[in-house]
């Protein structure tokens, strides 16, 4: 792949810049991305969690090349073969250990779910550690989702793309983010250990109807009746729309980290105290939407609010229509972009495609040689003006598994 | 039960009354039938239409409240609901509970939700497999008998050479421990538990002559008699080769008592920087028939 001898493709500013990345590794074309935040006075260039995504991308590949500029607004990403965590350069022992630093302030879904773009595709199976000062577990006001979102209603997904052995996902250590939204002090071991060669087409056209809703509702740190008010509230509305409704509740104490000072050098302090609620909801034909709603850092809101506040959520990202929520559409029409040569069809809600992020994405996937996506009404009784994409896959897949 | 019945019979009674004086508006089929049927035979006494009491009754209440209570007056000592009038009117028991508040499934659903793998919605389909299971469970019983005859009739084909002497199923004393032996080998063991590890030299060589010379004599016999063999298998010169040694034991030497044993030619192959390639002079000293590898230990000196 790095043999391409391609001009680099050029981006500008650093919206969607993981995803530009993840399709560059993907295709194995270089990209030039310039401009990265060069507006801004007093934080130019990458921020803290766009250069920890770089260096995860190079633990997890091999001989990828990476150049940025002095003021870091310029980024040249050369990719290299996907090899997982064989004898990557993080790997020990099959664990690539990726710290997070402190000044991270963007949830650790942020780096899974691209991450689990990526993992189908590399030529081992992908073990990866997070830790560190940085590593967010619940949703963060950036606008990630929760780690317990991303297992529940990301990693599911990947089973339709006949992706289901060995993946998983173990939290160790829970996390809200600390002081400022900024830092955490979680762990979290990914592991996804199917490696195919191209993913399955997918015709998913039938939204279906709620079936149930599952959710976790986590506090760490605090009392764990905030869990019961939480579920209390949310079950309170959602109860009466789908009598199948169970929330799990998840007490766990603070994490520590290190914060060595000069009178004492191991001392500790805890840090992301808060809580939150992650809801799933199921329909009949196995599409999952999920909501998540974390206590904001700087504290001062009831749990019965946030109880509220995520149901409600959820019930708006079901009533967006369609097979995929907004969240996970980006996973799903990257899956299918990358499959066998064929033609794979996916009914979305008219408010999830004309999302900004999705129809960057469009652009982006044309700008790296994808064929564009056909989009029609979907037939039938279609109340909600759905339509349907239909995406015709690029047929790389697996470059490291394509000599079987 | 009395009073009621009386009570009843007395609306009944009254009912037909008024019906002769003026038939009222049959508007339904079974009151049609009813009429057609009493004008045939005679009235219908038992299975009154509960409603049209309350229809009349109704409308009688007004001036027959006191007939009622002189009716039911003499046998007021009242005991409990008949079981006649009970069918008509069953108590319906309507219990709400909620699905999700089930404390069984609390667990087992906790358990699938927060492991650490993706949560499936495969585990109903699981629970109804385990209920399919439960419900052939004396066709399970049947196989694990048949499985038990199964095993009894292979022991028996594998162990019948034992049991020529003795006319039991079950060896015992000598034929049994043999048994068990043949069991052991059959499930992994690498060695009979009674081959005889030492014993003096010459019985050792003794016993491979024989086997050497049966061996010979089956072959001769054969070949006399045009009886086509397998070929001898190679006899393989392991004795001469390094054996396999422990983890974490010396590469050089053998140790054994606490002490590290060295060997002419080990000390010879750590002195002489050519190492291995010295090995030459150990085969040329087998003089027993190049299998006598043994030979070569008294020569090992302790240090």
């Amino acid at each position: 792949m790095a043999t391409t001898s391609q001009a680099p493709l050029r981006f500008t500013s650093h919206h969607n810049l993981v995803y530009r990345l993840v399709l560059s590794t993907l295709t194995g074309r270089t990209v030039h991305i310039s401009q990265i935040r060069a507006s801004s006075p007093t934080n130019p260039g990458l921020a803290p969690h766009e250069i920890s995504f770089l260096r995860l991308l190079e633990a997890v590949t091999n001989g990828s090349q990476m150049e940025i500029s002095y003021t870091g607004t310029i980024l040249v990403y050369k990719p290299g073969l996907l090899t997982g965590s064989a004898s990557g350069v993080g790997a020990s022992g099959g664990v690539i250990r990726h710290e997070l630093p402190s000044n991270c302030s963007r949830g650790l879904s942020y780096f899974l779910i691209p991450l689990c773009l990526l993992a189908p595709f590399s030529k081992a199976p992908l073990k990866v550690l997070f830790s560190g000062p940085g590593v967010i577990t619940s949703s963060t006001p950036t606008g990630d989702m929760s780690v317990d979102s991303v297992r529940t209603a990301i990693l599911p997904l990947y089973n339709q793309f006949g992706m289901f052995n060995n993946v998983e996902l173990r939290i160790l250590k829970r996390s809200n983010p600390g002081p400022n939204g900024r830092g955490g002090g979680g762990e979290v071991q990914f592991t996804f250990g199917h490696q195919i060669r191209l993913p399955k087409t997918l015709h998913l056209m039938n939204p279906g109807r709620i079936k149930r809703v599952r959710g976790v509702a986590y506090s760490i740190g605090v009392s764990g009746s905030n869990n019961a008010r939480m579920i209390e509230s949310a079950r309170g509305i959602l109860n009466p729309l789908s009598p199948d409704t169970y929330i799990f509740s998840d007490v766990s104490s603070a994490p520590l980290i290190s914060v060595p000072d000069r009178n004492n050098a191991n001392a500790k302090k805890k840090i992301g105290l808060g809580f939150g609620l992650s809801l799933v909801a199921e329909s009949s034909t196995g599409c999952l939407f999920s909501a998540d709603v974390a206590s904001p850092p700087s504290g001062g809101e009831a749990p019965e609010d946030i109880g509220k506040k995520c149901a409600f959520q959820l019930l708006e990202t079901i009533s967006k229509g369609g097979c995929v929520p907004p969240a996970a559409a980006t996973t799903m029409l990257t899956l299918m972009t990358m499959g066998s040569e064929d033609v794979g069809r996916l009914q979305v809600g008219r408010e999830v495609i004309a999302d900004p992020n999705m129809i960057q994405l469009a652009r982006d996937l044309a700008k790296f040689g994808a064929p564009g996506w056909g989009i029609r009404d979907a037939a039938g009784e279609n109340e909600d003006g759905d339509v349907i994409i239909s995406v015709v896959g690029r047929g790389i897949g697996n470059v490291g598994r394509k000599v079987a | 039960m009395v009073g009621k019945r009386k009570r009843e019979t007395a609306v009944v009674s009254r009912s037909t009354k008024t019906k002769e004086a003026s038939p009222p508006p049959a508007n339904d089929a079974h009151d049609i039938f009813r009429k057609y049927f009493e004008a045939q035979f005679e009235p219908i006494e038992a299975d009154v239409p509960s409603k049209r009491d309350a229809e009349e009754s109704g409308s009688e209440d007004e001036d027959n409240i006191e007939d009622y209570e002189d009716i039911s007056e003499p046998d007021s000592d009242w005991d409990g609901v008949s079981d006649e009038s009970d069918e008509d009117n069953v108590v319906e028991v309507v219990e709400h509970k909620d699905a999700s508040f089930d404390g069984l499934m609390d667990k087992k659903a906790r358990k699938a939700f927060m492991s650490s793998k993706p949560p499936s919605s495969a585990d109903e389909k699981k629970k109804t497999t385990k209920t399919t299971k439960k419900d052939d469970s004396d066709d399970d019983a049947n196989d694990a008998l048949n499985l038990k005859h199964d095993l009894d009739l292979q022991r028996l084909l594998r162990e019948s050479h034992l049991l020529d002497s003795a006319s039991e199923l079950a060896p015992t004393g000598k034929n049994r421990l043999k048994a068990l032996d043949l069991r052991m080998q059959d499930l992994g063991a690498k060695e009979s538990l009674y081959k005889q590890k030492n014993m003096p030299d010459a019985f050792r060589q003794g016993i491979k002559a024989k086997a050497i010379s049966r061996d010979e004599k089956r072959r001769r016999e054969a070949k006399e008699n045009g009886i086509i063999l397998e070929k001898p298998s190679k006899v393989t010169k392991s004795d001469n080769k390094r054996r396999e040694r422990g983890i974490g034991g010396s590469s050089i030497g053998k140790f054994s008592g606490g002490t590290l044993n060295l060997s002419k030619q080990d000390l010879h192959s750590m002195q002489s920087s050519r190492g291995r390639s010295s090995r030459g002079g150990r085969g040329g000293r087998g003089g027993r028939g190049g299998r006598g590898g043994r030979g070569g230990k008294p020569s090992r000196g302790r240090f």
